[in-house]
């Protein structure tokens, strides 16, 4: 069975989807609200289980066809025959994009649903499905795009959609500013300082490689590198390493946009002014994976550069391999955002710098060459995160029920708008500030049991999904030496310790003690639509795990096992266990990852004598185990049972961790703080210079009006009085005549004087014509 | 030999003369509209036939009609169209047309004059684009300013008068040298025609780096290349919306067209040798104009100055002096034309109903005139270059012409790392804009009465979006046009400036 030919059908039907919401849906919404409702989130839903389905008919198919990738073109895009340059619309079916798509679709469906119950009664309604399904349609590009430039489409396009959604509620304002489109226009705009660098990375692709598709790219990449072949465009010319550590560090920078990493994770708190499914989809589970996706995908540049490094001392500046600063960018992200997380009320904010936490874990598992691994903990975090989004969702529904029934009883005219629904409540009430809650776990089942699990798995327990990819992660970073890995490996482990904290002091603020606000007392569980998403993703946060166990051995002491396993390498242990249910992810994956055949003996990268490629363990490192169980055991339970066991007891309690001071230091956002302070002034009062005080008054009126005009007029006027004088014919006397009139009435600017001017002009021009001629000839 | 471009540069005349007939009684205003209408839509369709009887692998220049006018002085009538100005006809033709219908109800005195002179300018800029000669191009070139200089200045503003005297008197001046550089080419080859004058450059070659400068300070004041550009803001704010449609349109086109049609081909080697230096002042350009274009608060000036950016990307694209570049920045030119007319469209639609572009008089428009808005949208983001829409395959193009370009040195990385910096300020000062015109509550009561786009405003912004979508999805068709004549023309460049290099 061959079915790569749907893959097109993947982005038909979510475009159908948003064409009939943004054509009809309002018109619908707005005739009758329940049926318009029903018609506006069925039809987006069924766009993204449509695609859902063809995403399982192409895994079907590759498993069908011995994993076989195909790339499916659509039609050529920019061809420019005279500079060599063609790029196709062009999809690729592997067992990569596949894996992405899956989890788009799969994920995305499920918040299809929910959202049909969270925005319910919301006045645009048709407009949130119609952006819904956008995303997916872009988020599709992106990941089954066959080369770099429509990759960059669906990049941007997820890009667009996120400003819109972040800005969904864009008339709310709160002390005059806009804040909603505030944090949609940052999140696009610092997301085009990271699009920067995928530009130039592009770019820098199409003149060394000759081409932009990923095959081409990655099969040339290797044979310059091999050859150590120099690269020349225009009159440019540099060792192939070089070129590739810049493409590597450039998509770095696209990803720290894109993924919210160090130094540009600020947009990403800020995000969620968005309704909750949108930080579900896109603010966690999908979108911002899109830096992890595109340097997975980029597996091989992103090894060579390591190769360049190890092999001739070519890294950034010399000093650090490309592939080593990725994998330090995301380990003190994840670190940094994980102690930030600690200092957070708003139950959004938290799981906000969880993610950004959990992306470092990503990045620094690619840049450490943990490919599979980054990929898995991106599988199961979208399973997680999700699930958590969706529970803080269902439970800022709940506390606005809740605290819409005390309003109501008070004073009978509440606006019923849902808009200001969810965000203009009179009295200032935060519906998703955490000291207002507590208690809700009596209230709303559904969401505490769902919502216990996706912390538990965030946290790291054992057996559920985060466990074990996180684990993975951990025990590649532990057992490769070096001095970078080690660097990572604790970094990683003291933010899984972070991580165990703020969720369990969430957990406890949330769902524990007593209610500390009216609204959590009369809080309630929220519609189907809501829960049944919620069970299926605990459900898969619970088993997801099972998509990569390791080989589980008990001989032998941890450390020894470890060492051996490393030495052993891939080969015997794979083949061992590839009959077994282990290691399922890594033998999919390991088909699209190419680096995985190079490394093999006999591969082009295996001949090298100081480069290895990174290995990571095929058999559970228990002392790596036993330390992350260790302490995210001992996180969640110092946060549940000594710092939060009974504080804060009200609303207005402060929180026992503000004692810390250099903790709650970091609640102060160390680069936000910078930005706002340093680049945004600089920007504003470089761009108010420049436009009114440089161009208007200096350029403009200055130089314009008073130089260039007055010195004209003034100029006329004094050949006019020289002629004058000395008694020239009557025509000169005219023209003088005519432009000593001009300097009083220019000031008044009266119709006419071009004439004068003209006159002036062209006799200048006869005059210097005259002159020219005489000299030239 | 073929009378279709005559007939395509002249056949408004026609136009002119109906709307003088019946102009002759007073109330005919609507027929009149009708007739200028009526003849930019024929105006239209004969430039798609010449498109359809164009040769695309054909290098030269096709449908030539050539004879000679001024024996005595070797000046011909000489006309042809190839890859290089093909686009830029088709462009003149649909922006004249949405020009003269966006001016349906804003223009409401002196109706005849308005779109006689629409019509005259429409001739002029076609006979710029299709002239061959270089004193037929002199005339065309100068003929431009006039009904121009009367649009800005009769229906212009509160400042209309000093604006229109500021642009007459700037390209004037500019186009001065450039008079002499054509006199001084033509004595010495004895011919103006400009095939002629490629073929025997050498004659002029030791005096190409002057005569450069010539074409090239007319040209630049066009465009306008910084820091030529202290007209531009004046003349855009002053003009009417159709005004300003036509000059980020086709007329700054103009200046574009002209360093390729005749600076590289007539001096290839001061062309490479400049093109560092005019390089670096497109990519200021491009950060000045993104820069100062943030803090406006005349929404039409913000628009304005952000044309300074745009076009300084298709001058980098030019000076690459390759054909990524030249293609991208012959494309963007397009893509300016029609994202910067259809910006220009906008905030005319709404200064007609409101009578101020002051950004802070509005806020909250989505709530009111939600479809302008999502139209709105996709123009800003087309400008913006989003990927998918017409501006980033040029501006993609462009940066990828320039990172290969031989003509900036060693390091041309640079100069593309440089002007890719454009892309983040454009999203800074075009999401600005949007946000503070249709974003937020509604506070100003004005607005409440805004009316949302109406059919006329409608098929106009759909007339855009159909080419902003089409270009930014297949651009294929529109590189196959001038593909050839770019490669001849980049080759030729090369064999002469990179011989033993």
């Amino acid at each position: 069975m061959t079915a790569y030919g749907l893959a097109p059908l993947l982005l038909i039907f979510p475009a159908i989807g948003f064409f009939f919401n943004a054509l009809f849906g309002r018109r619908f919404v707005e005739a009758d609200s329940k049926i318009g409702e029903r018609w506006s989130g069925w039809i987006a839903t069924l766009a993204a289980l449509s695609a859902f389905g063809v995403a399982l008919a192409l895994f079907a198919t590759l498993q069908a066809n011995h994993f076989e990738a195909m790339v499916v073109p659509v039609a050529d895009w920019i061809v420019i025959p005279a500079a060599d340059f063609a790029v196709a619309w062009a999809m690729r079916v592997d067992t990569l994009s596949v894996t992405m798509m899956l989890v788009v679709t799969g994920v995305g469906s499920l918040i299809h649903i929910y959202a049909m119950g969270y925005m319910h009664g919301d006045k645009d309604f048709s407009r949130f499905f119609a952006y819904f399904n956008m995303f997916i349609f872009f988020m599709l590009i992106l990941v089954s795009g066959s080369n770099y430039l429509v990759l960059f489409v669906g990049w941007e396009g997820v890009g667009l959609c996120s400003f819109l959604l972040i800005s969904y509620w864009f008339t709310v304002e709160k002390d005059g500013k806009m804040v909603n489109a505030d944090a949609g226009r940052k999140a696009f705009i610092v997301n085009r300082v990271g699009d920067f660098g995928m530009v130039l990375a592009i770019i820098l692709i199409f003149w060394t490689f000759g081409s932009l598709g990923f095959e081409r790219v990655f099969e040339s990449a290797i044979e310059m590198t091999v050859h150590q072949e120099t690269v020349h465009f225009g009159f440019f010319s540099a060792p192939i390493g070089a070129v590739i550590t810049a493409i590597v560090a450039l998509f770095l920078l696209g990803a720290t946009g894109k993924s919210a990493q160090i130094p540009l994770y600020v947009w990403l708190p800020d995000a969620m002014a968005g309704p909750t499914p949108v930080s579900a989809l896109i603010h966690a589970a999908t979108m911002v994976t899109s830096g992890i996706y595109l340097l997975v995908r980029s597996n091989v540049l992103v090894e060579l550069a390591r190769v360049s490094f190890v092999e001739q001392g070519i890294g950034i500046f010399g000093v650090i391999s490309a592939p080593d600063l990725i994998a330090l960018v995301g380990a003190s992200t994840a670190l940094l955002a994980g102690l930030i997380a600690f200092t957070q009320f708003d139950i959004k904010k938290v799981l906000a710098y969880s993610t950004v936490s959990q992306l470092g874990f990503m990045i620094a598992a690619v840049g450490m060459g943990a490919y599979v691994a980054a990929m898995f903990h991106l599988i199961t975090h979208a399973f997680f995160k999700a699930l958590l989004f969706l529970g803080s969702g269902s439970v800022i529904h709940g506390m606005e029920h809740g605290h819409h029934h005390i309003h109501h009883a008070h004073s009978d005219d509440h606006p019923s708008d849902a808009e200001e629904f969810h965000d203009q409540e009179p009295d200032h009430f935060d519906p998703q500030d955490m000291r207002t809650m507590g208690g809700l776990r009596h209230k709303m089942k559904w969401t505490f049991w769902t919502y216990l699990i996706g912390a538990l798995a965030l946290a790291g327990i054992f057996p559920f999904a985060g466990f074990w990819s996180k684990d993975e992660l951990l025990a590649h970073a532990n057992v490769n030496h070096s001095n970078v890995f080690s660097a990572v490996y604790w970094m990683l482990t003291i933010a899984a310790f972070c991580t165990a904290f703020y969720m369990g002091r969430q957990l406890m603020m949330v769902f524990f003690g007593k209610p500390r606000h009216g609204a959590a007392e009369h809080a309630h569980e929220s519609p189907r639509l809501m829960t049944v998403p919620l069970v299926i993703l605990a459900v898969l946060t619970i088993i997801g795990g099972s998509m990569n166990l390791p080989n589980i051995s008990f001989g032998g002491g941890a450390a020894a096992d470890s060492h051996a396993v490393v030495e052993e390498g891939h080969g015997e242990e794979m083949v061992a266990s590839s009959k077994g249910l282990t290691l399922a992810l890594e033998h999919w994956l390991e088909e699209s990852l190419l680096i995985f055949e190079l490394s093999e003996e006999g591969g082009e990268l295996a001949a090298y004598e100081n480069y290895e490629y990174p290995h990571t363990p095929t058999t559970l490192v228990w002392v790596v185990a036993i330390i992350s169980t260790l302490l995210a055991l001992s996180g969640l339970l110092l946060a549940m049972f000594v710092v939060y066991r009974k504080r804060p007891l009200s609303a207005t309690d402060p929180d026992p961790l503000q004692k810390l001071k250099p903790l709650w230091w970091f609640r102060i956002l160390p680069l936000e703080t910078l930005y706002m302070k340093t680049v945004v002034p600089a920007f504003k009062w470089l761009s108010d210079w420049l436009a009114f005080t440089v161009d208007w008054n200096f350029w403009h009126d200055f130089v314009h009006n008073n130089i260039i005009r007055d010195m004209f007029v003034s100029f006329s006027t004094f050949l006019a009085d020289v002629f004058d004088k000395y008694g020239v014919d009557g025509t000169v006397n005219g023209i003088g005549s005519v432009t000593k009139g001009l300097a009083g009435v220019l000031r008044k600017t009266q119709t006419g004087y071009t004439r004068s001017y003209a006159l002036g002009i062209f006799l200048g021009a006869v005059l210097l014509l005259a002159y020219f001629l005489w000299f030239a000839f | 030999m073929s009378i279709i471009l005559s007939v395509l540069i002249f056949f408004p005349l026609v136009g002119v003369l109906l709307i003088l007939i019946a102009g002759r009684k007073e109330g005919r205003d609507e027929a009149i509209k009708w007739i200028a209408l009526g003849t930019s839509v024929i105006t239209l369709l004969i430039s798609v036939a010449v498109l359809i009887g164009f040769r695309n692998g054909f290098p030269g220049l096709q449908m030539v009609d050539r004879f000679d006018w001024i024996p005595f002085l070797n000046i011909q009538y000489f006309v042809g169209v190839d890859g290089i100005s093909i686009l830029m006809i088709l462009l003149t033709a649909f922006i004249s047309m949405i020009a003269i219908l966006a001016s349906w109800t804003a223009i409401d005195h002196q109706i005849k004059t308005y779109y006689i002179l629409m019509l005259l300018l429409e001739i002029g800029m076609m006979g710029v684009f299709l002239a061959q000669d270089l004193f037929l191009f002199y005339i065309f070139w100068e003929f431009t300013l006039i009904p121009m200089y009367f649009l800005i200045g009769m229906w212009g503003g509160q400042e209309r008068v000093y604006a229109s005297i500021k642009f007459f008197l700037y390209t004037m001046a500019g186009s001065l040298l450039m008079l002499l550089a054509i006199l001084y080419m033509g004595i010495t080859n004895n011919s103006f025609s400009v095939p002629d004058l490629i073929a025997g450059r050498d004659a002029f070659a030791s005096a190409q780096y002057v005569l450069f400068i010539g074409f090239a300070i007319a040209f630049a004041i066009k465009v306008p290349i910084f820091p030529f550009h202290s007209w531009l803001p004046d003349a855009h704010t002053q003009a009417p919306t159709a005004g300003s449609i036509v000059l980020a349109g086709v007329l700054l086109k103009m200046g574009t067209y002209g360093f390729i049609r005749f600076n590289l081909p007539l001096f290839p080697e001061a062309s490479f040798d400049y093109a560092p230096a005019i390089a670096v002042l497109a990519i200021i350009g491009i950060i000045y104009g993104a820069l100062v274009s943030f803090p406006q608060k005349d929404v039409k000036k913000l628009v304005a100055y952000s044309s300074i950016s745009h076009l300084g990307f298709v001058m980098l694209g030019i000076f690459s002096l390759n054909a990524a570049g030249i293609e991208g920045g012959i494309l963007q030119g397009v893509n300016h034309g029609l994202s910067t007319g259809a910006l220009f469209f906008l905030v005319g639609v709404i200064y007609e109903q409101r009578h101020t572009r002051e950004m802070s008089e509005f806020g909250g428009l989505w709530k009111v005139v939600p479809v302008f808005t999502a139209l709105s949208l996709v123009v800003v983001l087309s400008s913006m270059g989003l990927p998918g829409l017409n501006g980033f395959v040029g501006e993609f193009s462009i940066l990828l012409g320039s990172m290969g370009a031989y003509s900036l040195g060693g390091h041309p990385w640079i100069y593309t790392a440089f002007a890719t910096t454009g892309v983040i300020l454009a999203a800074v000062y075009l999401l600005w804009m949007f946000q503070n015109v249709f974003m937020g509550a509604l506070k100003n009561p004005k607005n409440e009465k805004l009316r949302d786009v109406n059919k006329r405003e409608l098929v106009i912004f759909i007339a855009f979006l159909i080419f902003i979508v089409w270009i930014g999805v297949q651009p294929s068709p529109y590189f196959n046009l001038m593909d050839s004549t770019v490669s001849t023309l980049v080759n030729d460049i090369s064999a002469t400036v990179l011989v033993g290099q």
